[in-house]
């Protein structure tokens, strides 16, 4: 249902509130980076890339020698991402933005991935839905890039933060030659552990210790086999995306490349995150019924009672 | 629920296309997506807090009993991405608000539409718009 309805969404908005695409901001201080050896590839070549490689490892070392073993980052040559981002209302929140109105996925699941989504968006269908986040619980990566919220990319010479300003939830990637946590000693984490390095303007990301999730809502599920391959970049003054290969073999039949854009919003609207509190209102309080769907726990409308 | 406002409740489909899809952190398949209502009140208190705010409206039946709606929005962040300040809509403000209602009859509803006695509209989900 929700392919049907992101156009919508935008339509309404257009209708609504004037929603139009978003003019180029000009970002102050943007040079041009340098080019590295990586090269820019189209959507075919990406997902022919990811299926070139068995695991994301694989891709992000094949990527690390494309890159002639990739470089640290030194201060002089840090890039400039400043601004507040967003991902496009009109990409709707589906995981891969380019998911044709009408198709569930472009992911190609597994038999058993296949039906756990046909079976979600079923029960959508019918009113039911729970989303695991419902909890307060961060969405995690890979969910982490969908969310519609506002966003800050922060490069230093030696990692990189990856802000998402809800539940203040912030992606720290090493940049300063680290490996990943020894295999004996990984557990699951929301947003995993990153390691990457530089190639010229693209940072080249890898994650692994991931725990399970959905994609976004009416989306499929993944599992703590869950890892990616990103390259972030500044694709011109007002947009920054990330190709993303995410590999899980028990729920992706094969990687499934994406491409995501973050768009600079305009600074007139002198926007500012501040600290997200998922709990400080017990009228967003749900709880899930026994029916598999989202119930509000009671509200008070008392203003005194309104704020934890 | 007063006669006027049974008189407001409407089914607009096309308003209620992609209502849920805004919000954050719960699904709202305790809203009916399906339907719209409309009232008339002042406002009670604007809670901008995360992941939902929430308006809440003093709304008058002809008997001049008050009742209480909560009508949910975004939170602050995307409040403010819509041009909505805590300012627009102060304590007493007069309005017409519009929102997809919940599914068990609790005088709750998503915040689809608002507008001030002065004109001035307010839609939430105008701030997932990227400008």
């Amino acid at each position: 249902m929700k392919r049907f309805l992101i156009p919508a969404v935008c339509s309404a908005l257009v209708v609504l509130a004037g929603c139009k695409a978003p003019p180029a901001v000009e970002a102050p201080g943007i040079s041009s980076a340098p080019a590295g050896s990586i090269p820019q590839r189209t959507k075919e070549q990406n997902t022919a890339l990811g299926r070139e490689h068995k695991t994301a490892w694989d891709l992000y070392q094949a990527l690390k020698a494309e890159a002639k073993g990739g470089q640290k980052l030194p201060a002089s040559m840090v890039p400039d991402w400043t601004g507040v981002y967003s991902r496009p209302a009109d990409k709707g929140f589906t995981f891969d933005p380019d998911t044709p109105a009408g198709v569930a996925t472009t992911a190609k699941l597994t038999p058993e991935y296949q039906a756990r989504l046909d079976k979600r968006i079923a029960d959508v269908k019918r009113g039911i839905e729970w989303d695991p986040i419902s909890t307060c619980a961060p969405p995690g990566h890979p969910r982490w890039l969908t969310e519609p919220f506002l966003r800050e990319f922060v490069p230093t010479p030696t990692q990189t933060w990856l802000i998402n300003e809800m539940v203040n939830d912030i992606r720290r990637v090493y940049t300063d030659g680290r490996d990943h946590i020894p295999a004996e000693d990984r557990y699951p984490l929301y947003n995993g552990d990153s390691i990457g390095f530089w190639d010229g303007g693209k940072l080249v990301v890898h994650t692994n210790q991931l725990q399970g999730g959905i994609y976004q809502r009416q989306n499929p599920d993944y599992t703590d086999q869950v890892e990616t391959v990103e390259i972030w970049q500044r694709a011109d003054a007002s947009t920054i995306t990330a190709d993303v290969w995410v590999y899980d073999p028990p729920s992706l039949a094969e990687p499934w490349y994406v491409k995501q854009a973050y768009v600079r919003l305009d600074p007139k609207q002198d926007l500012r995150i501040r600290y997200w509190n998922c709990a400080e209102n017990q009228n967003n309080a749900v709880h899930q019924t026994q029916d598999g769907t989202t119930q509000f726990n009671g509200f008070s409308f008392d203003p005194k009672a309104g704020k934890k | 629920m007063s006669r006027r406002l049974l008189q407001a409740m409407t089914v607009l489909g096309i308003l209620a296309v992609g209502s849920a899809r805004g919000l954050a952190h719960h699904s709202a398949a305790m809203f009916d997506e399906k339907k719209t209502i409309t009232v008339e009140g002042e406002v009670k208190e604007f809670q901008l807090t995360n992941p939902h705010s929430w308006l809440l409206v003093d709304v008058k039946d002809k008997a001049g009993k008050v009742s209480t709606w909560g009508f949910e929005a975004e939170g602050p962040s995307t409040l403010a991405r819509a041009g909505i300040k805590p300012s627009d809509l102060r304590p007493g403000t007069k309005l017409t608000i519009t929102g997809n209602p919940m599914k068990d009859g609790t005088h709750a509803a998503i915040w689809v539409n608002a507008v001030r006695a002065d004109g001035k509209t307010f839609n939430p989900r105008a701030g997932f718009a990227v400008r």
